[in-house]
């Protein structure tokens, strides 16, 4: 026991005190508020099992909102990755003034997710917005069009800005695993001469395997969790036409005064979260080093 | 979040018309002579105690007032200390139902709607609240919609009524009258002219976005004999209700509205159209003006009745009505009911809604003492046909939240009006 004080205890304990204090216990807290009944004034009526989830399979919004996530989060994802790609590619070519375009990437992620989606919101509204302006000053729209006020719009364009900030990040991903292949090995393809085409499929891609899983499931995280863009730019409107299950969880609780529910919803988001974890670490080889 | 009516405001110059408002609603009040006990002296209370007080944002001037407030009365209660937070309206509720959840109540809180609490027998009844001279100075119409089952379990702190605005300009260039606006119909036929006579302006802004959907929703319904809930039941499917809705939606596909409703909010949105002159007419409320005036808006506008379409064609008004409301506990009646009691003290109170900025006085001794700012008038003179929100039910804050999120999907392009509002009515079972 002496021993063990005097060993890892001391250093394990702060670690240990932030897992539970910061991990552990919140989700505890909200499993558990997720099988009580809560009162519009935030008064616990007690366990009610089931009740929360029942309700909550039963609400007409949440079908809508679950395919539109996976949809949302598909679509992001996989043209981010290809756009990626493209860019760090590019990017990973010598050519004059290559330092500023990689800083110009940045931007988007450098700034913060409420300015980028507020800009958003402002270009693309109906009266204001300066793409309005440029689509009728090219004469390519007759009339003004409320980007943001029905989902056959919006969700594309929210759709859009969110690859827009997820590209620096999975852009420099790739760069950066592009950068890992030794330069021998295009010399070698070269000499056997292989194409382009060829040496990209059979040695850049393969290569980048390790990179692009990673940035992937990081991704499909972020994507999944986003909830400035859609809650700025539509707030999950009208109705609840573009809503995510990020959003909808938000909106069960301060509108609509359903915080059983809204607990509910994020104990299954927070499952999903999970499945996306265990692919990761799968992914970064954290199961298989610890079997070595 | 969005709030109800009250948040917006600003300095809507110590009106006074207020008095006006209060004589009319208490059918000539102030025979609130009966001193019965006073809550005023130092009755009990030996041991020291703290209260904590969450306080509404209305303006940036309520801190200011509230730290001056609480010096002056902690001077002369020397027991008792009060910690007063000012939060935003977009954060307000939110802390409010966590301190809830928590169990770590506050003693007074001041909100737009506290039937909820009451319904999980959290709150002091108003006669517990303040004494009984506070009481009877309170606007009957207000402390009547402070009831939940009966009995009244918050006092009003302030009100606000709303009006229709319209650009004059617009109107002139269109050759519409103000008179034309009284029905519905009459609205329809000068909005089709403005429509013609000037292709950029859009007639109304429609605001059926989440800020206020409900506001907008209650104006419109109650201005066709409809309305969210009536004599003990909710009417959210009636069909005057559907028939306002065909009316809104018959305006948007005329192109006589802002093209999508359902996302328009009313601050961004609405308020500022008109503000640019973009927007001929609105449904405004009595702080409009303020924000015209602080964006600089160069707008020329004048307000009137909401055009109608009741059976008996008169116009109402929507009133809207903030709360105090106490939290129970075993310790702390006697420092509340004194803290409020302070509050309402006449200079106290005429400081509160000075801080405030542009609303109707819930008290009679402050209307009366507010009476003769003619820009109030109008608002005053509909009070007596305000159609109020139905606060006291606990469902309303669910009910309400549904509704500003979906109320403007009705409008839109083949919509199924019923199916909207039997979504809206199913919040409140």
């Amino acid at each position: 026991m002496k021993k063990l004080l005097a060993g890892p205890v001391p250093w394990l304990t702060p670690m240990l005190v932030l897992i539970f204090g910061v991990v552990l216990w919140p989700v505890f807290e909200m499993i558990r508020t997720s099988t009580l009944e809560i009162s519009g004034s935030g008064k616990e009526k007690g366990f009610v099992g089931l009740e929360n989830y029942r309700e909550l399979f039963e609400n007409s919004n949440l079908a809508g909102a679950f395919a539109r996530t996976i949809f949302w989060v598909v679509v992001v994802v996989v043209i981010t990755m290809l756009l990626s790609l493209f860019l760090a590619q590019l990017l990973n070519t010598e050519f004059p003034g290559r330092r500023y375009v990689r800083w110009a990437l940045i931007v988007p992620w450098a700034s913060s997710l409420i300015m980028t989606a507020t800009s958003f919101r402002w270009m693309l509204d109906g009266y204001y917005g300066i793409l309005n302006r440029v689509l009728l000053d090219l004469g390519l729209i007759d009339d003004a069009v409320e980007w943001l006020g029905s989902a056959s719009t919006s969700f594309p364009w929210l759709i859009v800005v969110a690859i827009f900030v997820s590209l620096p990040f999975t852009t420099f991903v790739m760069i950066a695993g592009l950068q890992t292949i030794p330069g021998d090995l295009y010399e070698a393809a070269r000499v056997d001469g292989a194409r382009p085409v060829k040496t990209y499929f059979s040695i850049t891609l393969p290569l980048l395997v390790t990179s692009i899983s990673v940035a992937t499931v990081i991704n499909l995280i972020n994507v999944f969790n986003q909830f400035p863009i859609i809650w700025v730019m539509t707030g999950g409107g009208p109705g609840y036409d573009t809503d995510t299950t990020t959003t909808l969880m938000y909106k069960l609780a301060f509108r609509s005064q359903e915080i059983g529910q809204s607990a509910a919803l994020s104990v299954l988001n927070f499952a999903v979260i999970l499945i996306f974890v265990y692919i990761y670490l799968r992914a970064t080889g954290f199961t298989k080093q610890k079997q070595d | 979040m969005s709030k109800l009516g009250l948040k917006r405001n600003k300095t809507l110059t110590t009106g006074s018309l207020f008095a006006a408002a209060a004589l009319i609603l208490s059918g000539c009040a102030a025979d609130s002579a009966d001193d019965t006990s006073g809550a005023t002296g130092g009755a009990t209370g030996s041991d020291p105690v703290t209260i904590r007080v969450i306080a509404a944002q209305y303006t940036d001037e309520m801190r200011p007032y509230y730290d001056d407030l609480v010096t002056r009365f902690e001077a002369s209660n020397p027991n008792i200390t009060v910690d007063v937070q000012v939060i935003s309206w977009t954060d307000i509720d939110q802390k409010l139902k966590t301190m809830v959840q928590t169990g770590d109540l506050p003693d007074i809180a001041n909100l737009n709607y506290f039937s909820s609490f009451a319904e999980d027998d959290l709150l002091y009844t108003a006669d517990e609240l303040v004494p009984p001279e506070v009481l009877a100075d309170i606007v009957p119409t207000f402390l009547s919609n402070s009831e939940y089952n009966g009995t009244a379990y918050a006092v009003p702190d302030l009100a606000s009524a709303r009006l229709f605005f319209y650009n004059k300009t617009i109107l002139a260039e269109a050759g519409v009258a103000v008179e034309d606006l009284e029905t519905w119909d009459g609205l329809e036929a000068a909005m089709l002219k403005i429509k013609a006579a000037m292709p950029d302006v859009v007639p109304l802004a429609l605001p059926l976005g989440p800020e206020e959907a409900q506001a907008e929703f209650t104006i419109w319904a109650s201005s066709n004999d409809g309305g969210v809930y009536a004599d003990g039941d909710w009417t959210i499917t009636s069909d005057k209700n559907v028939e306002t809705m065909e009316y809104l939606s018959g305006l948007v596909s005329q192109g006589l509205t802002n093209p999508t409703p359902a996302t328009c909010d009313r601050t961004k949105c609405a308020f500022a159209l008109f503000a640019e002159g973009k927007a001929a007419m609105l449904n405004g409320a009595i702080f409009l003006p303020d924000i015209l005036e602080e964006q600089e808006s160069s707008v020329d506008y004048g307000f009137t009745n909401f055009p109608t379409n009741r059976a008996d064609g008169t116009s109402i008004t929507l009133g809207v009505q903030d709360y105090f409301f106490g939290f129970k506990k075993d310790w702390n009646q006697d420092a509340v009911q004194k803290f409020m009691a302070f509050i309402y003290e006449p200079d106290n109170y005429a400081g509160f809604l000075e801080a405030a900025g542009g609303f109707l006085p819930a008290t009679v001794s402050a209307g009366e003492a507010l009476s003769s700012d003619e820009s109030l008038a109008p608002y005053v003179a509909v009070l007596p046909n305000a159609v109020f929100y139905p606060s006291s039910e606990a469902l309303w804050p669910a009910v309400q939240g549904e509704m500003q999120q979906t109320i403007g999907k009705a409008v839109e392009p083949g919509a199924d009006i019923m199916s909207v509002l039997e979504d809206i009515a199913a919040r409140a079972e």
